[in-house]
């Protein structure tokens, strides 16, 4: 049988025009709708395997109401050849652990899977933009026991394997699958191709295979809102409305910026606080029945994600929401962390330092290098083990595909990219039953407009925390703790994927989403080509901050830099702690990608630009007066009020 | 000759998804299905949907939907709503004065207040429903040829980077062969200006001239305007004989207006920018008090072909049909061009029918068309005022008085004034001796945002975008001369007349002065192209469903 290319594709309504149900869920009915970003990029790469392998079949899946029907038509337009739809009533309010089921056994319907033809490649998004958990294609790939990468920019099906480039933090991997795999596509590689005319006429005239759960025997416990681990407990508005800017003053650039930098140490100006209500305290009601769903389940683990034989710095900051966690939990509840690597014992002292009370470690020469299959593994046997009743990861590359594969081992939830994270209690009116305590994982989505508050009733309660959110905790090298090695169970068979090769440093331009300070030339910025924006940027990386510099759009447009760097509307949206805008007018579609900065900077020589209505503090002059000057301070220790953290 | 793999074929093609387009296919339909024929009718538009790239006013004669139309399909129609009050007002700089009379041409009563692009989705389910197989975002401005012959177009090549050069992601244009194909692609349609250049269809023609209308639809608080309330201003802040136009303020349902300027393309001064002389027209009391409190929701901009009947250019020929305004169907004096773009669709319909049934698409079976348009109302309409646009050259008062007499004389006119294409009229700065734009309205070119947008701004609320990998669809055709001419004589006329900012003139630290093009704000209005001094620009289609994104408009 030839080989069978897989796309898994959602509809989302356009980033723009998403409006939520008073419910929290999403009402889908009212925006216009696209093919997710993520997934057409992944429609691409399979059109692009099929160029090499023009033999293989291509087929397009999808989950969700008829009206889905409008994006799979346009799949075929591209290019594929078959289009099917799970689409039933009864699916509505499935979380990602639900939809990955529901998705994976519709797979093994149309005779997918290990036992079944097992000649094919699942190529998926890597996140849509209305979820943005990035679960799913991980959850695919456990329900059907196969192989996975994701974050990938492009793969090449070569001698009956997949080469693979997978985006990590600060660079990337090559890696070698054998097939049947799942690959998750960022948004990075090959854009997706326009649908042809004819390929529209072919499509008018073709057929999409609608399924409904019962067509594939799905029973209805496992799906929807009763086969869903979590729930969306909440929505909040997040208001990111921004204080007046602080002017620098003076009358040459060396005054200039000594105001500039007096104003970032005394802080921004504060918005004007309406006086709120006091919030009602909400009354416990009675006659309610207590439940402690835990069954015994006690402590919390993370993983601490180990990088070129290090700690990296995101797995040291979860440690503060786990001490935090511990102590409201109270009880004597322990932070256990796992730490898998290859001689890295010594590692395990600086984890008790920073909060950990017992370090799990699995030290094997196989395991030098983070790979999903043997990691997912461990966490499934020591979490057998030690009955944890909540589970931590960072919300790296790694970890976003590694929490949802143990969620679906352990039968349970996770909650993606966190930024607070609580223990609470969840009240059930209906069936009169509070459950505590429960881990409360919030999470902005919409866009980052919304708070959601997600709960999941399964032990371990499972979240990745954003990298950047929660602090590093203060080391205490007499903390104490203990040391508990674990030898886990590892067949072969979860070696079966090869890493290739690493490249850590430039490139990847996923950094931008991780720096503390991206600084972004525009339009007034480019007589000298980007050079002193890209000379601040390398000052302050020299400072040892995460520092990368990107630009607004018409630099791209005439050809300065990439598009990889473009910030706004139709390039990215960051938030890093500093965003310094040099010659930066701030039309609206840039303000769109970068408005969410911690602290935005404005340096920009027309004081009427709008940029500045958009930043904490500003500076009018000439950039290439003011920025020479601004980089020898950093080249003396000046951080932009990074220096304290 | 086609060196193309990928052909598809048709027996009717239709270029555009507009008012023309979409009633040519609606009465085609209605003809086939009369005759019990089987004929393909394939549509296509640029616009991600139908109605995204539709911009009017619009007040609309509604005459015309009766005969298109089954009468239940015509109480259907989502006008907004019925025109309530109408009044026309001469604005100047300290006051205005409502004209207690209609000028000729210009009563409303009857009509009704709509946005047109509604009304266009609502006729393309009509034409869906009657089999019209309607594709949209997918753009075209390549004709195919054979032995010298129309047969059909090509779609555009995509995936092709900022240089033209192929990506991995690159798919081939199809080729549409169509018995007859029938481009309705609105104002100066770029596969319509081929035919016409090919063929010579212009030959004896006055050029065809046109406005510019710059439009934003606004929400405003409860009270400040009736639904259907029409109001048309003349006067400020334009000039005189040299700046013809004025503005529009229509009432719609759940408090939202509609408003713009529409100035004629025909002006003199290289600096003179319509979107800003649209912005501080709304700085006008009589203007703003509709606009108080309220805000923005849509921006949009479109040209009309204003020339009338002697700049019409013979719109048919072998195998092919023009209608709509890429054929000039607008009657200036109504501001209107809806009804006769759908009066044309007719009888294209009309003709491709009768023309598909004798299995003859030549030029002199699709001269019918011609006899079916002379007949019918655009004759009755444009006729009369034929030198009507041109007299008004001549300013507001000697071109009224002669228009005027031109109503007692059934369109003969004396001293009529030549027609110049409106790339010809733009002086060069150093011949220009009026006061130039920016020097006419100290202080009100500062946009406050609330009342007042620039173009950057505004174009944001046209939601257009534009994929950044393709080649620039606005093509400068000879950069020489470009920097030579419009950049160094004209001072970049370009960047004043674009409504949507995608022409800057930049200076570098030695002050010299270079072009920078912002193709992804374009609302394809195509003026550059109309306006651009000694033809520096031409506007081509960007990849299919790019552009802005109307809604209400």
């Amino acid at each position: 049988m030839a080989l069978t290319i897989i796309s898994l594709m959602k509809q989302v309504p356009l980033p723009s025009e998403m409006r939520m149900g008073d419910d929290g869920l999403m009402d889908r009915t009212k925006a216009k709708s696209i093919i997710n970003i993520d997934c057409s990029y992944a429609l691409e790469a399979g059109l692009q395997m099929k160029n090499e392998n023009p033999e293989a079949k291509l087929i397009v899946c999808s989950m969700g109401p008829p009206s889905f029907e409008e994006s799979l038509k346009k799949a075929l337009s591209m290019g594929y050849d078959e289009a099917y739809l799970l689409s039933d009533r009864r699916l509505g309010g499935s979380d990602t652990f639900a939809t990955g089921l529901a998705i994976s056994t519709m797979l093994r319907h149309l005779g997918f899977g290990k036992g079944l033809n097992e000649d094919f490649i699942i190529v998926a998004g890597r996140q849509t933009s209305d979820g943005d958990t990035a679960h799913v294609p991980s959850q695919v790939a456990e329900n059907l026991h196969i192989p996975q990468a994701t974050f990938i920019e492009t793969a090449d099906l070569i001698d009956g394997h997949i080469e693979a480039k997978r985006i990590i933090e600060g660079g990337y991997q090559i890696m070698k699958l054998p097939l049947p795999c799942t690959l998750s596509f960022t948004p990075t590689g090959i854009p997706p191709r326009r649908p042809t005319l004819s390929g529209a006429v072919r499509a008018r005239h073709s057929e999409i295979t609608m399924f409904n759960i019962d067509d594939i025997n799905l029973s209805d416990e496992n799906i929807g809102l009763s086969g869903s681990p979590t729930i969306v407990a909440k929505v909040t508005n997040i208001k990111s409305e921004r204080a007046p800017v602080k002017m620098a003053e003076g009358h040459n650039e060396i005054e200039l910026i000594d105001s500039l930098i007096d104003n970032i140490k005394s802080g921004k100006n504060s918005l004007e606080v309406k006086e709120t209500k006091a919030k009602k305290v909400k009354k416990r009601p009675e006659g309610f029945e207590e439940v402690d769903f835990r069954n015994g389940a006690k402590g919390i683990l993370t993983w601490a994600e180990v990088v070129k034989g290090e700690i990296s710095r995101p797995s040291l900051e979860l440690l503060t929401p786990a001490r935090h966690l511990a102590q409201q939990l109270g009880n004597d509840t322990k932070v256990m962390t796992l730490l898998i690597g290859k001689d890295i014992g010594q590692l395990a002292k600086e984890l008790i330092a920073h909060g950990s009370d017992e370090v799990i470690v699995v030290d094997d020469e196989r395991l030098e290098e983070y790979r999903i299959l043997p990691f997912a593994s461990i966490f499934e046997q020591v979490i057998k083990d030690k009955n944890p009743e909540i589970a931590l990861f960072s919300a790296t590359t790694a970890g976003r595909e590694l929490a949802p594969r143990i969620a679906v081992k352990v039968k349970g939830g996770v909650t993606a990219d966190c930024t607070a994270l609580e223990i609470g209690e969840h009240i059930n009116r209906k069936t009169k039953k509070i459950f505590a305590p429960i881990l409360e994982s919030k999470r902005p989505t919409y866009g980052e407009s919304k708070l959601a508050t997600i709960l999941g009733f399964v032990c371990p309660q499972i979240s990745t925390a954003r990298a950047g959110t929660f602090e590093v905790p203060t080391p205490d090298n007499n903390r104490e703790g203990i040391i508990t090695p674990f030898s886990p169970q590892l067949g072969k068979d979860v070696f079966v994927s090869e890493i290739i090769q690493t490249v850590i440093g430039e490139g990847g331009l996923q950094n931008l989403f991780n720096a503390d300070i991206i600084v972004a030339g525009g339009r007034g910025a480019v007589v000298d080509n980007l050079q002193l924006v890209q000379d601040l940027a390398e000052a302050l990386k020299e400072q040892g901050i995460n520092a990368e510099w990107a630009c607004s759009r018409p630099v791209v447009d005439e050809g300065i830099t990439e598009y990889a760097r473009q910030i706004g509307q139709t390039g990215k949206t960051v938030r890093p702690k500093v965003y310094i805008a040099v010659g930066v007018s701030g039309a609206v579609q840039h303000i769109a990608g970068m408005k969410e900065s911690d602290t935005i900077v404005a340096i920009n020589h027309n004081i009427k630009d709008p940029i500045f209505a958009n930043a904490d503090f500003g500076l009018v002059g000439e950039y290439e007066d003011i920025l020479p000057v601004l980089i020898d301070k950093v080249k003396n220790g000046f951080k932009f009020g990074l220096e304290v953290k | 000759m086609i060196n193309n793999s990928d052909v598809i074929s048709t027996n009717v093609l239709i270029v555009g998804g507009g008012s023309a387009g979409l009633a040519t296919a609606i009465e085609l339909a209605n003809r086939l299905k009369e005759k019990g024929q089987d004929k393909k009718i394939m549509l296509i538009e640029k616009g991600s949907s139908i109605g995204s790239h539709i911009l009017s006013g619009a007040v609309i004669r509604p005459k015309v939907f009766e005969d298109l139309l089954t009468p239940e399909e015509f109480q259907e129609i989502p006008f907004d709503s019925k025109v309530s009050t109408d009044v026309t007002a001469k604005l100047s700089e300290d006051g205005e004065f409502e004209l207690p009379f209609h000028p000729p041409y210009m009563s409303n009563s009857g009509n009704f207040v709509a946005s047109l692009g509604e009304v266009c989705r609502y006729l393309a389910k009509i034409a869906t429903k009657k089999g019209v197989e309607i594709y949209t975002g997918f753009a075209v401005d390549d004709m195919v040829y054979e032995d010298g012959k129309v047969v059909g177009v090509k779609t555009k090549d995509t995936g092709l980077d900022h240089n033209g050069i192929k990506q991995k992601n690159y798919q081939e244009g199809t080729v549409v062969k169509a018995d007859i194909t029938v481009l309705a692609e609105g104002t100066r349609g770029s596969l319509a200006k081929k035919v016409i250049d090919k063929y010579n269809l212009d030959e004896g023609k006055s050029p065809q001239i046109y406005s510019l209308g710059v439009k934003e639809l606004w929400s405003v608080p409860e009270g400040n305007i009736e639904e259907g309330a029409v109001y048309h201003t003349f006067g400020y802040p334009l000039k005189d004989k040299s700046e013809f136009g004025g503005g529009f303020i229509y009432g719609l349902t759940n408090n939202r207006v509609g408003l713009g300027l529409v100035v004629g393309l025909d002006y003199p001064d290289p600096t003179f920018d319509i979107h800003a002389s649209m912005q501080i027209w709304k700085t006008h009391p009589y203007v703003s008090k509709f606009l108080e409190g309220g805000k923005i929701i849509e921006f949009g901009a479109k040209t009309l072909p204003e020339g009338g009947w002697h700049s019409i250019p013979k719109y048919y020929g072998d195998n092919f049909m023009i209608v709509g305004d890429s054929a000039g169907f607008l009657t200036t004096a109504r501001l209107k061009g809806i009804h006769l773009a759908i009066r044309s669709g007719i009888c294209a319909g009309q003709t491709a029918i009768e023309a598909l049934t004798k299995n003859d698409t030549s030029e002199a079976s699709l001269s019918q068309y011609e006899n079916l348009v002379n007949s019918s109302s655009i004759y009755k309409e444009l006729y009369p005022i034929r030198n009507m646009r041109a007299v008004m050259q001549e300013g507001m008062i000697i071109g009224g008085l002669k228009m005027g007499i031109q109503l007692v004389t059934g369109g003969a006119c004396l001293a009529v004034p030549k027609v110049e294409a409106d790339m010809d009229t733009t002086k060069k700065l150093s011949e220009y001796k009026g006061i130039k734009f920016k020097d006419r309205f100290p202080g009100k070119l500062e946009f406050d945002k609330k009342l007042t947008f620039d173009k950057v701004t505004d174009v944001y609320y046209s939601k257009a975008m534009h994929d950044e990998h393709q080649p620039p669809h606005l093509v400068v055709n000879n950069p020489q001369e470009f920097q030579k001419i419009n950049i160094e004589e004209y001072g970049l006329a370009e960047e004043a007349f674009c409504p949507a900012e995608v022409y800057e003139l930049h200076f570098d630290k030695e002050g010299n002065q270079s072009l920078r093009l912002h193709a992804e704000n374009c609302v394809h209005c195509k003026t550059c192209d109309i306006k651009s001094p000694n033809g520096g620009i031409t506007w081509r289609t960007p990849y299919g469903g790019d552009g802005p994104e109307y809604n209400y408009m």
